[in-house]
């Protein structure tokens, strides 16, 4: 079959792809491992690119190979583990979601919150900047709970990306007037939900609705 | 294998062996919650449960050529922990479980209120004065919800013993908790 | 036997052998109490979501588990190669950097003065630093160069800046003060580098 041909050549000429990114900029221990990590993570769907520019980050940053090893093995795993918990949500192959759900965990979301995003059913391209942002936000220091239940009422509202990019920005000032990360997003979650209902019906002086609840995860079944 | 299908735990631990050590992570993911409450029973927190999950992985990633079933390693993990979990009652005989009355207390402001929160407590303050041994099979069968035979086939060992034990574990679990109200 | 054991059809109660309705009337009692006992298990599901990152950076940094080696025939002798365990202590930078806080300032598109591809997105990156000779910028839109993007110094007061375009996405970019300083945005969200160091974070 064609595809079973094309395969290795597409493996082959990335291989290439990532020796002439990485030269000069990495050590060959480390050029190998990432050649090694890229080849079989794309066999099974991942993106390279996150180990690659992990990679050259710490040879910019001069730190022993070891360590970058450590760190690119990281990114490895939670290319893995993200991958396996957009499948969870739903027939999400997508790689820049993929990484966008690593650079989640990385910022300290779980598995169990992609997931979540995940199962709001929005698009591909959606559902990445909403992994991004979520990531953004835990940075920020909003709570897990808050976070996924900001980015989930958002991503249903049907708003476009702009909307979720500014999320983050709007923490932050309303941490800087002496909001917690936690209270700043549930305030964006009520005006989001309320947006979602288009504003309030012409009889106007409407109690805004209540914040959605964020998913709760499913427990574990017994074993 | 299709790209998009859940691969086996078989599969994971072959491939982790084989060369690709970063696959176990998807296991560590899968599993992790699945015996915590076990844990958490058993060693009366959550706090000292994530320490026993976390190590147990970790050991079990170590000795892992050693999993003679990878098919089960779901099975074969749980062991891993249960040794850990019996190895820590060795450690800290004087930490009493102090977290388990702050974890419960916590989450029971919203379901039962606090005459639920505190007779939770007792009873896990109770578990803690008995043997390893009957704390585990009244935790796997109160709690976990398996039945005999289950456990049974789990601790290869035979019905009969597991309920002298248990019985044992309801005496002992009485007179803690009356000598305590 | 104290007096404190159950009965033994209580305890079959509580295996949950008989009913409550089977005990005969004297022993109702101490078959409530005993029921009574178990209402108070905590069965609540217990979640440890922090278990999978901390497992994750143990097994980072350790060698791959070996895969058993085929048995080797008792005639033949051979020596077994040692496994070497790296003590890999995690990197803490020092903390002490004389490096006023940053002013955070990034222009995201809804302010964009001029019209621009919608996958492009202008911004200002700011560092207060009075006592640095130089600063640039360095992430993943200049391969973590050093030396690509540097900031400039305006007027006396210590304040650097560089302006660039860059495709819409998620960046992370840190400072890099003297050369040699790594300084993450301190206006920024950061997230950690996994070589002990924080990253800024630009997402637009």
């Amino acid at each position: 079959m064609l595809t079973l041909l094309a395969l290795p050549l597409a493996l082959l000429s990335q291989q290439q792809g990532i020796a002439q990114r990485l030269a000069g900029r990495v050590s060959p221990n480390v050029a190998a491992l990432v050649e090694q990590l890229a080849t079989a993570g794309a066999a099974r769907g991942l993106p390279s690119d996150p180990l690659i520019q992990k990679a050259i980050e710490g040879g910019a940053k001069s730190i022993p190979d070891d360590r970058v090893a450590a760190a690119v093995r990281l990114v490895a795993m939670q290319l893995d583990i993200a991958a396996a918990a957009l499948r969870e949500g739903g027939p999400v192959s997508d790689t820049l979601a993929i990484t966008a759900g690593a650079f989640a965990l990385t910022a300290g979301l779980s598995a169990s919150d992609i997931t979540a995003l995940a199962r709001v059913g929005a698009s591909a391209q959606a559902l990445t900047v909403g992994l991004r942002v979520a990531g953004t936000l835990a940075a920020l220091g909003v709570p897990s709970a808050e976070d996924i239940g900001l980015v989930s009422t958002t991503l249903r509202s049907g708003q476009p990306a702009e909307s979720l990019l500014l999320l983050p920005a709007h923490v932050q000032s309303a941490v800087a007037k002496g909001s917690t990360p936690a209270a700043a997003a549930a305030g964006l979650s009520r005006a989001a939900a309320a947006q979602a209902r288009q504003g309030p019906p012409p009889g106007h002086g409407e109690h805004p609705p209540h914040p959605t609840p964020p998913p709760h995860p499913t427990p574990p079944p017994h074993p | 294998m299709r790209p998009g299908a859940e691969p086996k735990d078989g599969d994971i631990v072959r491939a982790v062996l084989a060369g690709e050590p970063e696959r176990y992570a998807v296991l560590v993911n899968r599993y992790r919650d699945r015996y915590a409450r076990y844990a958490a029973r058993m060693l009366g927190s959550a706090d000292a449960a994530e320490d026993a999950v976390q190590d147990a992985f970790v050991r079990a990633y170590d000795q892992l050529a050693q999993c003679q079933q990878p098919d089960n390693f779901v099975g074969w993990f749980f062991l891993i922990l249960r040794n850990r979990c019996f190895a820590e009652r060795r450690r800290s005989r004087a930490e009493a479980p102090l977290e388990a009355a702050d974890s419960v207390a916590a989450a029971d402001r919203t379901d039962g209120g606090a005459e639920t929160a505190e007779r939770r407590r007792a009873l896990q303050l109770a578990l803690m004065e008995l043997t390893p041994d009957q704390r585990e099979v009244f935790v796997l069968k109160h709690v976990e919800g398996l039945s005999y035979g289950q456990i049974a086939e789990r601790l290869s060992t035979s019905i009969p013993s597991l309920k002298m034990r248990m019985h044992r574990a309801y005496d002992r679990l009485r007179e803690q908790l009356r000598e305590h109200t | 036997m104290s007096g404190y054991d159950f009965h033994p059809l209580v305890k079959q109660l509580l295996d949950g052998d008989l009913t409550l309705a089977d005990l005969p009337v004297e022993l109702r009692a101490e078959g409530e109490e005993a029921l009574r006992l178990l209402t108070a298990v905590d069965r609540r599901p217990v979640e440890l979501p922090a278990v999978t990152q901390r497992v994750m950076q143990t097994l980072a940094s350790r060698p791959a588990p070996a895969a058993p080696l085929p048995p080797v025939p008792a005639w033949k002798r051979v020596m077994q190669p040692r496994e070497i365990r790296l003590r890999i202590r995690p990197w803490i930078l020092a903390p002490a950097l004389a490096i006023a806080a940053a002013l955070m300032l990034w222009i995201w598109p809804a302010t964009l003065a001029t019209p621009k591809p919608p996958s492009l997105v202008t911004v200002r990156f700011v560092l207060v630093a009075p006592d640095a000779r130089e600063v640039s910028l360095a992430g993943t839109f200049n391969q973590w160069d050093a030396h690509a993007t540097p900031l400039v110094r305006t007027g006396s007061t210590g304040v650097w800046t560089a302006t660039l375009t860059l495709p819409a996405g998620q960046h992370q970019y840190a400072f890099v003060v003297d050369g040699e300083r790594w300084v993450p945005d301190p206006g920024a969200p950061a997230v950690d580098d996994g070589f002990g160091r924080r990253n800024s974070v630009l997402t637009l």
